[in-house]
């Protein structure tokens, strides 16, 4: 019942957006920023610039929301644009992989005899091993992982077919689970 | 075999397996410890990915404000509108057209009817199908024939009374039918009318 509500509240702020309405976009901002700024943060690893395409995304969104269409869900409308916004200044950027040198250093810092670090240690270089991901697979993890898309969403999202997004996530996962096992941050014993 | 196994350990820990593949996963899950372990791993990862801190990022609020200021002039236009919108507005205008419609049609049925009954279209007042018959004149007439033969004009205008009746009376309950429909509709819409208003 509350969901409907909220549902139907949000219905009307977009036709009023659509109208050319700056107050209900405001407040749809408002709604839909905490995730946007989340996929894109987790997509680029840079908090300045995961603002700025926050901000480049609901411009964007702004100027096309005449041409949005009331029936599908808004949230994978913002999260498309953001996810195409970002994709597109980190290709003209030059490019964040780990070479297997950087990769070693990562290691070697983790490696630090300090047990209770190691976590922390492993968390951080699971977020640049992430970066290191082909941007195709990387966008798949971020909107299953932070935007807690279903398949189909993520599909709809990025223009794939749901088949390519299993094969996607399917890669992504084993890479970071390989990197991972190389650099001995994943025990076995661990979870047994 | 594993390797197969991987894109449905993903699915399974995404909670997007359904109905029977979920249940042949579960039985295949239950006495395989590679994919036990595999899946551990997967889960395990997850955990990571969520366990990296997030930021602080500026709050939701003051992001809207900023991105107001930033917002470029939209030319206002009219949209077009959507088919369930041009759908919703021709109900009224379809139901009008009928009325005016269904109003012509007896109008100018009671015209041509008066003027043959008075013998002003001679013989073309046949054209548009004669004399009309009720069943209680037809069955009277039939029925007992020459019996009636004094009486046979004032059956005729008897029968004639009771089409005009009938005529008037079909037309009266279009009229009321498609009156009703409209006023349907604008209850319809000023409820929606004024909701819209009380949303906003």
């Amino acid at each position: 019942m509350v969901l409907t509500k909220t549902a139907e509240a949000e219905t009307d702020l977009v036709e009023q957006a659509r109208q050319g309405d700056r107050h209900a976009f405001g407040e749809l901002v408002c709604q839909h920023y905490p995730g946007v700024v989340q996929v894109v943060y987790r997509l680029c690893g840079d908090p300045g610039l995961a603002q700025d395409m926050a901000q480049e995304a609901f411009l964007r969104a702004w100027i096309k929301f005449p041409s949005f269409h009331p029936q599908s869900s808004l949230r994978n409308w913002f999260y498309r644009i953001a996810v195409n916004a970002t994709l597109d200044v980190l290709r003209r950027r030059s490019e964040v992989t780990l070479d297997d040198e950087t990769i070693q250093m990562i290691a070697d810092q983790a490696d630090s005899p300090e047990t209770v670090l190691i976590n922390k240690e492993r968390v951080s270089f699971l977020q640049k091993a992430m970066q290191s991901l082909p941007e195709a697979a990387r966008s798949v993890l971020v909107l299953r992982e932070y935007g807690e898309l279903s398949y189909q969403e993520i599909a709809s999202v990025l223009g794939v077919p749901v088949g390519t997004v299993m094969s996607r996530l399917n890669y992504a996962r084993n890479r970071l689970r390989e990197i991972l096992k190389t650099h001995q941050l994943l025990l076995e014993n661990e979870h047994a | 075999m594993h390797k197969d196994m991987h894109p449905l350990l993903n699915a399974y820990l995404d909670d997007e397996l359904q109905g029977t593949r979920l249940q042949e996963f579960k039985i295949h899950l239950a006495s395989c410890d590679i994919c036990q372990g595999n899946l551990k791993e997967l889960g395990l990862i997850s955990d990571l990915l969520h366990a990296a801190p997030t930021p602080e990022f500026m709050p939701a609020e003051r992001f809207a404000s900023n991105l107001a200021l930033n917002l470029p002039r939209r030319i206002r236009r009219n949209l077009p509108m959507m088919p369930g919108q041009v759908a919703w507005w021709l109900i009224p205008v379809s139901l009008l057209a009928v009325l005016f419609f269904v109003q012509t049609v007896f109008t100018l049925t009671n015209l041509v009817t008066a003027a043959s009954a008075i013998g002003l279209l001679g013989q073309v007042g046949d054209w548009f199908g004669g004399e009309k018959l009720t069943i209680w004149f037809v069955a009277v007439t039939s029925l007992f024939g020459g019996q009636v033969n004094g009486m046979h004009s004032t059956l005729a205008w008897l029968n004639e009374l009771n089409v005009f009746g009938v005529t008037l009376l079909e037309g009266f309950l279009w009229q009321v039918l498609i009156v009703l429909l409209y006023w349907g509709w604008l209850f319809v819409w000023s409820r929606r009318h004024r909701q819209k208003s009380a949303n906003s």
